[in-house]
C-alpha cells in the first residue's frame, strides 16, 4: 500500500533543527510533525502544522532580543 | 521622569522589591551588624518633596499615533524662524537638540546645566529635564527666569505652558539659602531676605540660630568673593601674592569664556542665520556668571549654631528650601592649610577645567558629583579639587587596589610626598598623625566589628578631624544607607563625588542627589573621544552559532546549566582564540572576561594564558599585571569581574567579553571602561581600541547582550554585528573543530557541579563564600540559596511588552 503524506522541506541551521526536533519530541505543539530528518540542514514536515511552528518560532525570537527603544518603566 | 518615580514605588508598597533592595544594601554592608529596623523610614529621608514632581505625566491625554509619535500641535507654535533654532522642548519634558545647528555650543552647555542628557547620538540629542537637573541647574547660579528665557530663545516653538510651569515649580525655592561656614562659624546666608524672614518665622530653625548681641538684625554682607581659581597651569606666572593671583585668574576666566563667544562668532559669520538674541543672551549669561564672581552681591546671613546644623539642614529640606552647602575655604583660618599644589607639569584637560570651574564657581567650594567616563582623568580632577581646597583631604574608593592607585595619582600631579599621604586599610596602615591626605575604603570606615588597636587610633584621629574635602570615588557603587553611615562618622566641609556610570539598574542614584549634592558636570562620550581624550572604541557583537549538541541540551537542561552551556559553546571557544590570536599577530594586548569561574578556568587553561579571579593571591595578580605591562610575550590575560572597576591597565586595548553579569548596563560601561584610556601615538580618526562581546545564538544571551548595550547607545556609541568571522574557517589549529572534541567539551559542561555554573561572588556580594567551598553556613530565603537574588542587577517586568512599535513587527501568517 502507498501512503501518501503531503509535506514541506524545511531548510534551517543546525541549531534551529534542533530547536524543531525538541518541539517534535516534547510534542509541543500537540503531535509529532517531523515526517523525516534528512540531513543538518534539512527536515521534510507535514504541511498543516508549518502556520504554528511559525508563530512559535517567531514568539522564540522574540523572546531572546531585546528592544532598544523601549522607554524606560 | 522615570527615576524618583520609580524608587517611591518601590518604597512604598511592594514588598517584593524591598527585599530586594534590602539584598542589595547588605552587600556593602554585610559586615556591618546593624540590624536598625526603620530602614525603609531612613530610605526616603534628605530628599525633598519637590523631588518627585514630574514633569512625564503631562502629557497623558495627547494623541499619540500608531507609531507612538505624540500630536503637541495644540500646545507649541512653530516660530517663524524655528530653522535657526536648535531645540524642541516637549511639554513630557524631554528636549531635542540638533547637534549640528549653529548655535549647538550655546545650547548645549545651558542644557547640560539644566537637564540630564538621556541619548546622544550624532545629530539628535535627547535631555530630560527633571527637578533633580533644575535643582542642579540652580545650584551652580542660574536663575529661574535666565533659564526660562534662554530655554525661550533657543526654542522653535513656543515653550509648553506646563513645562515653564514644572520650571518654577523646580527652581524657585532651590538654591536661595546657603548654608556657609566662615571663620569657622555656620551662617545661613541669602541674596533674598525675604527668604530668610521666612525661614525665621519657622519654630524650628528659630531656636537654631545663633545670637550673640540682643536684637542684632540680619548680617548685611556681601560676596566679596574673589574670581574663580585657578585650576592646572593655563598661564605661566603663577604668583603667592593673593592679589595678582586674583588678576590673573579673572583673565584667565574671561579668556575661556571669551573662547566660547569667539567661536559662536565664527559660526555666526559663517552662516550668519544665528538669530541674534541667542548669542546676546549667551554673552550676557556668560557675564552674569563672572559677575557672580566679580561684582559684590549683597547678601543677608544670620548665625546658626553648629551642633543644631544637622537639625536644620533636615527643617529645610521638609520647608522646601534645601540648603546648598558651600565652604569658604580660603577664609577658613581654623583649619590648618595643608601644603601641596599641583605639579607644572599636570595640565588639565578642558573638560576637566570646565568640570572644576561648576565646582569652585564662586571661589568657594560646592558639594556635588562630578560624571566623567573611565579614564578621561577623574582622579586628576579628584587631585586638583584637593590642591585647591588645601585642606585635608579625605578619599574613599571600592578597593585596596585602588587605594594604592589614588596615592600614586597624588604623588604623580601633586606637590604631595609620602609623608603627607596616609593609606588606611587592612593591609597598610600608615601613622595619621600629621599628614594632609588621607585615602582609605568605604568598607574601612563603616566597619562595626573589632578592629585592632591602631586601627581604633586611626579612627578615632578621623572622627576628630574637620575634613577640608571629602572625594568619594565610583560613588555610584554606594548604597545610600552606607553613605548615611559615612556621613556620621566623617565631619567634611565639601564632597565630591566622582563616577563614570551614573546610573544603577534600580534607580536610587537620584538620592544621591541630595546625600552628596548635586551632579555638577557631566562629559559627552563621543566628543571625548573625536578630540582624542579617550581612545576611540569599535564595539562589536559577535554572533556564535550554538553547535547543535549544545543547542539540544540548551533546549532540555534547566536555567543554571544553560548559563554553562552558552557560555562553553565550541563555536565561541573558536571565535575567542581566533581573535586572540589575531589580536596579538597585531601587538595588541588583550583582556578577556568571564564572569563564569569555571569558563574562565576553561578557557585560560587551554589556551595556556595567565588569569585573575577572586581566589588568585594579592602577590600573583600584581605579578601577572606586571607581565601584562611590560613583558612583550604576555599579551593576552584572563580576568573574572574582580577586574571590573578600578583595575587600571592602560595598555590594554582589546577587550573581548564571553560570559556576562545578565543585562547590567554598568558592568558594560565600566567593562569599556578598562580599555577607553587614550592609547599614545594614536591617531584620533580611527579605531584604536576594540571592544568585542561574543553571543551564543538563539540563546537568552542574545537578549541579555542587547540589554546591556543600552547605556553606552545612549551615549553615542554604536555597536557592529559580526555573523561571521572572515578567516576564521582557513584558520587550521583552533581547538574544538572536530566532533569529537566537541562531545567531550559537553560531557564536561554536563558533568559540572551547580556551583560551576554560578558566576563568581566577590566579597561583598550577598551569595559569597569565604574560602569557596560550599560548607559554610549561611542564611537566606529560598531564592538566595539558588543564586537567585543578586547585588546589582535583577529584571523588572515591563508592563507594556506587546508594545512594539510597527515598524519592526514582523509580518507574520
Amino acid at each position: 500500500m502507498v501512503n501518501v503524506m503531503k509535506g514541506v522541506l524545511v531548510e534551517c541551521d543546525p541549531a534551529m533543527k534542533q530547536f524543531l526536533l525538541h518541539l517534535d519530541e516534547k510534542l509541543a505543539l500537540g503531535r509529532k510533525f517531523i515526517i523525516q530528518d534528512l540531513d543538518e540542514n534539512h527536515l521534510f514536515i507535514s504541511t498543516d502544522i508549518v502556520e504554528v511552528l511559525q508563530a512559535r518560532v517567531d514568539e522564540l525570537m522574540d523572546r531572546i532580543s531585546f528592544p532598544l527603544h523601549e522607554k524606560d518603566p | 521622569m522615570g527615576p524618583p518615580k520609580k524608587s517611591k514605588k518601590d518604597r512604598g508598597s511592594s514588598d517584593k522589591f524591598a527585599k530586594k533592595r534590602r539584598a542589595e544594601d547588605e552587600a556593602y554592608t554585610q559586615l556591618v551588624d546593624d540590624n536598625d529596623s526603620q530602614d525603609c523610614v531612613s530610605e526616603a529621608d534628605g530628599v525633598p518633596g519637590a523631588a518627585s514632581k514630574n514633569a512625564e505625566t503631562n502629557d497623558e491625554n495627547i494623541n499619540t499615533d500608531e507609531y507612538g509619535a505624540k500630536d503637541y500641535r495644540a500646545q507649541m507654535q512653530l516660530r517663524p524662524d524655528h530653522a535657526n533654532r536648535p531645540l524642541w522642548v516637549a511639554p513630557n519634558g524631554h528636549v531635542f537638540l540638533e547637534s549640528f545647528s549653529p548655535v549647538y555650543k550655546h545650547a548645549h552647555d545651558f542644557l547640560i546645566a539644566i537637564s540630564e542628557p538621556v541619548c546622544r547620538p550624532e545629530h539628535i540629542h535627547e535631555y530630560k529635564l527633571t527637578a533633580y537637573s533644575l535643582y542642579a541647574a540652580v545650584s551652580v547660579g542660574l536663575q529661574t527666569h535666565d533659564i526660562i528665557e534662554y530655554l525661550k530663545r533657543l526654542s522653535k516653538t513656543t515653550i509648553p505652558e506646563g513645562i515653564l510651569e514644572f520650571i518654577r515649580l523646580c527652581t524657585l525655592s532651590y538654591g536661595k539659602v546657603k548654608l556657609v561656614l566662615k571663620h569657622n562659624k555656620y551662617f545661613i546666608e541669602s541674596p533674598h531676605p525675604e527668604v530668610l524672614q521666612k525661614l525665621l518665622k519657622d519654630p524650628v530653625i528659630q531656636k537654631c540660630r545663633l545670637i550673640r548681641n540682643e536684637g542684632e538684625g540680619f548680617i548685611q554682607g556681601t560676596m566679596d568673593s574673589k574670581a574663580i581659581t585657578q585650576f592646572g597651569t593655563k598661564l605661566p606666572a603663577t604668583s603667592d601674592n593673593p592679589a595678582e593671583d586674583a588678576a590673573s585668574t579673572s583673565t584667565a576666566t574671561t579668556a575661556g569664556a571669551a573662547g566660547a563667544p569667539g567661536t559662536t562668532a565664527e559660526g555666526a559669520a559663517t552662516t550668519v542665520a544665528v538669530p541674534e538674541d541667542i548669542t546676546d543672551f549667551y554673552e550676557k549669561i556668560d557675564k552674569e556668571e563672572e559677575d557672580e564672581d566679580e561684582a559684590n552681591l549683597k547678601t543677608v546671613s544670620f548665625e546658626v549654631a553648629q551642633e543644631k546644623i544637622e537639625l536644620i539642614q533636615k527643617r529645610c529640606i521638609e520647608i522646601e528650601h534645601p540648603l546648598l552647602a558651600e565652604y569658604d575655604f580660603r577664609n577658613d583660618t581654623n583649619n590648618p592649610d595643608i601644603n601641596i599644589d599641583l605639579k607644572p607639569a599636570a595640565v588639565l584637560r578642558p573638560y576637566q577645567e570646565k568640570s572644576l570651574r561648576k565646582m569652585f564657581g564662586n571661589g568657594r567650594a560646592r558639594s556635588g558629583v562630578i560624571v566623567l567616563p573611565c579614564g578621561a582623568g577623574k582622579s586628576l580632577v579628584g587631585v586638583t579639587a584637593c590642591c585647591t581646597v588645601r585642606k585635608r583631604a579625605l578619599v574613599l574608593c571600592n578597593s585596596g587596589v585602588s587605594v594604592e592607585q589614588w596615592k600614586q595619582q597624588f604623588k604623580m600631579w601633586s606637590t604631595a610626598d609620602d609623608s603627607m599621604i596616609c593609606r588606611f586599610t587592612s593591609e597598610a596602615k600608615d601613622k595619621p598623625m600629621g599628614c594632609g591626605i588621607l585615602v582609605t575604603t568605604y568598607s574601612m570606615i563603616t566597619h562595626t566589628q573589632k578592629r585592632s588597636w591602631e586601627a581604633e587610633q586611626t579612627m578615632r584621629w578621623l572622627q576628630e578631624q574637620e575634613w577640608g574635602i571629602m572625594v568619594l570615588d565610583e560613588v555610584h557603587t554606594i548604597p545610600a544607607k552606607m553613605f548615611r553611615r559615612v556621613l556620621t562618622i566623617v565631619q567634611s566641609h565639601c564632597k565630591l563625588g566622582l563616577t563614570a556610570t551614573l546610573l544603577r539598574e534600580d534607580d536610587k542614584i537620584a538620592d544621591l542627589n541630595f546625600l552628596i549634592g548635586p551632579k555638577l558636570y557631566e562629559a559627552n562620550w563621543l566628543e571625548l573621544q573625536k578630540k582624542g581624550y579617550i581612545a576611540r572604541v569599535q564595539c562589536a557583537e559577535v554572533w556564535c552559532p550554538m553547535s547543535p549538541e549544545f543547542y539540544r541540551e540548551y533546549l532540555t537542561t534547566k536555567t543554571s546549566k544553560k548559563m554553562l552551556l552558552y557560555v562553553m559553546n565550541p563555536s565561541k571557544f573558536r571565535s575567542c582564540q581566533f581573535l586572540i590570536k589575531y589580536h596579538e599577530k597585531r601587538g595588541d594586548k588583550t583582556i578577556v572576561f568571564s564572569d563564569n569561574v569555571f569558563a574562565l578556568k576553561h578557557y585560560a587553561i587551554k589556551m595556556n594564558k595567565p588569569f585573575i579571579y577572586g581566589p588568585t593571591s594579592q602577590n600573583e595578580r600584581i605579578q601577572i599585571l606586571q607581565n601584562f605591562k611590560f613583558n612583550a610575550k604576555v599579551n593576552t590575560i584572563f580576568v573574572s569581574k574582580v577586574a571590573d572597576t578600578s583595575f587600571d591597565l592602560p595598555e590594554a586595548n582589546v577587550l573581548i567579553q564571553i560570559s556576562s553579569h545578565g543585562g547590567s548596563r554598568r558592568q558594560e560601561a565600566q567593562r569599556l571602561g578598562r580599555i577607553l584610556r587614550a592609547k599614545k601615538g594614536a591617531i584620533a580618526e580611527e579605531y584604536n581600541a576594540f571592544f568585542y562581546t561574543l553571543v551564543s545564538q538563539d540563546t537568552m544571551e542574545m537578549s541579555y547582550s542587547r540589554k546591556r548595550q543600552r547605556f553606552l547607545v545612549n551615549q553615542g556609541y554604536s555597536y557592529k554585528v559580526i555573523t561571521h568571522l572572515k578567516g576564521m574557517d582557513t584558520e587550521t589549529d583552533l581547538m574544538y573543530g572536530t566532533q569529537e572534541e566537541q562531545g567531550q567539551l559537553l560531557q564536561l559542561v554536563l558533568s559540572a557541579s551547580d556551583l560551576d555554573c554560578e558566576d563568581e561572588k566577590v566579597p561583598g556580594e550577598p551569595g559569597y563564600r569565604p574560602g569557596g567551598s560550599g560548607t559554610a553556613k549561611r542564611m537566606g530565603g529560598l531564592s538566595s540559596m539558588s543564586g537567585g537574588d543578586d547585588a546589582v542587577y535583577y529584571e523588572h517586568r515591563r508592563k507594556n511588552n506587546g508594545n512594539v512599535h510597527p515598524l519592526f513587527k514582523k509580518f507574520r501568517g
